[in-house]
């Protein structure tokens, strides 16, 4: 289950905070930066290896949502619209930045693997991991997801979104996010729990 | 394909809680009687459980989220150019020189009318060290945008409009698209107007109000309009050489 974080929004909808920024309430800004600054953070993440980076990221994301506040529209969910920015800022500094480091995602997820599957401990060799260096793992594990597949793990799970909600931000059919989720799940499942079956009878 | 390959395709969606309820009774009902459906059900509920740990990919403790305001104002600052009328690659000497003619002739009556360039909107008051900056910086990285995409946005109605097929009631022209453009874009050329006070825009004003009275004549045409009122638009656009103008105040915004 999804557990709200300690930012998520109190009693004014993110719409009508939006709607006051289209009238160029800056307090109503500074708050949803407030409410969203972290989750937009992991999203990004997601693309951004160095939280520097990722920081970065961030702000061009916020920059955006004031610059081209009169082009959100009241009827669309403005976190949609917050998350379809934000991954599109990821992709242009992504592509900027010279992206193919996978020869150094996958060293590091054999070399963990295997550092714990040849332990000679009883048990899940991911499980036994310490929760940092898992989490490593994981990270790097969704970073080589297929865009699209990774996109909805983000928001799903560290944007929190609904898949209908999902479907609105990346404009494709519910039918799409859901067969992504579906793939996006099991490439992971296969890629952590896969490698460490063989791990660990090899 | 086999019970056990359909259900094994609906167990992640079964875990979301986003199956229609006759799938969700079937997995189930076969999850109770099937050990290897079972066992690849706990490994999808257990990637689902890594995924939902809130540390992954979460932002470190040291991070000064409170300066992030500040920093997206600095961003705002170096994201645009310096305010320039021409660009400086625009040219020779000598077409700057004309193009310059061309915008105090163009320009120069309407925008002496204008000025002095009214103050900028009243904003919120600011309350973070530091917001007094913060707030004038990203009003002004917003004024640029938004005028730069309500000219861009009026440049391809104009064109689209210019290029209007002679598809309606035989010998007319279908311009119920562009209609409801120019009704969208009057709207936002409302909300647009507290922007264009702006000195640092306030030069679109003349062109952008003269754009919204053209957009107002448009949105009360009909969804088909006859060879002459679409000539006498052309006519209109090329007489006031909107298309050039807009260009040009976009290589100053842009």
């Amino acid at each position: 289950m999804v557990h709200p974080p300690p930012d998520e929004p109190a009693s004014v909808p993110n719409e009508d905070l939006m709607a006051r920024v289209q009238r160029g309430d800056m307090n109503a800004y500074q708050e949803l930066i407030r409410l969203y600054q972290k989750k937009v953070f992991r999203v990004i993440s997601s693309y951004q290896r160095n939280p520097e980076d990722a920081m970065e990221v961030v702000q061009d994301t916020f920059l955006k949502v004031y610059t081209a506040r009169n082009t959100w529209e009241r009827r669309t969910s403005f976190a949609a619209w917050l998350y379809r920015i934000a991954i599109n800022a990821s992709i242009d500094r992504y592509r900027r930045s010279g992206k193919d480091k996978t020869a150094y995602l996958e060293d590091m997820v054999e070399a963990q693997i295997h550092k714990s599957a040849t332990s000679n401990r009883p048990g899940n060799a991911l499980d036994r991991l310490r929760a940092g260096e898992r989490r490593s793992i994981l990270e790097e594990a969704i970073r080589r997801l297929p865009a699209r597949q990774r996109e909805v793990i983000s928001l799903r799970f560290f944007a929190e979104m609904q898949l209908v909600e999902i479907a609105e931000a990346l404009h494709c059919p519910l039918g799409t996010v859901k067969s992504n989720l579906h793939k996006a799940i099991n490439a992971l499942k296969s890629l952590l729990l896969g490698r460490e079956e063989v791990l660990s009878h090899g | 394909m086999d019970n056990c390959s359909r259900i094994k395709e609906l167990l992640v969606l079964h875990a979301e809680g986003a199956l229609e309820a006759a799938d969700y009774d079937e997995v189930r009902a076969h999850l109770a009687a099937c050990a290897a459906c079972k066992r690849e059900a706990g490994e999808i509920e257990q990637i689902r459980q890594w995924l939902t740990d809130p540390e992954v990919f979460a932002p470190t403790p040291d991070m000064a989220w409170q300066l992030l305001p500040s920093a997206i104002a600095a961003r705002a600052k170096t994201a645009r150019p310096v305010n320039r009328w021409l660009p400086a690659n625009a040219g020779s000497p000598a077409w700057a020189l004309s193009m310059a003619a061309v915008i105090v002739i163009g320009f120069g009556s309407i925008w002496l009318v204008n000025r002095p360039a009214p103050e900028p909107p009243a904003l919120s008051a600011a309350e973070a060290p530091g917001n007094a900056a913060f707030l004038g910086k990203m009003q002004v990285a917003y004024a640029r945008e938004a005028t730069a995409q309500y000219l861009s946005e009026c440049q391809d109605l104009l064109l689209t409009l210019m290029r209007a097929g002679k598809n309606c009631d035989g010998n007319n022209y279908d311009v119920s698209f562009e209609v409801e453009r120019a009704r969208r874009l009057i709207q936002r050329k409302q909300l647009l107007d507290s922007e264009l006070k702006s000195p640092d825009v306030a030069r679109a004003k003349a062109l952008c109000d003269e754009l919204d009275n053209f957009l107002v004549h448009l949105s009360t045409s009909d969804r088909c309009e006859s060879p002459d009122k679409m000539r006498r638009m052309e006519s209109y656009i090329q007489k006031e050489q909107l298309l050039l103008r807009i260009n040009l105040l976009q290589s100053e915004l842009s």
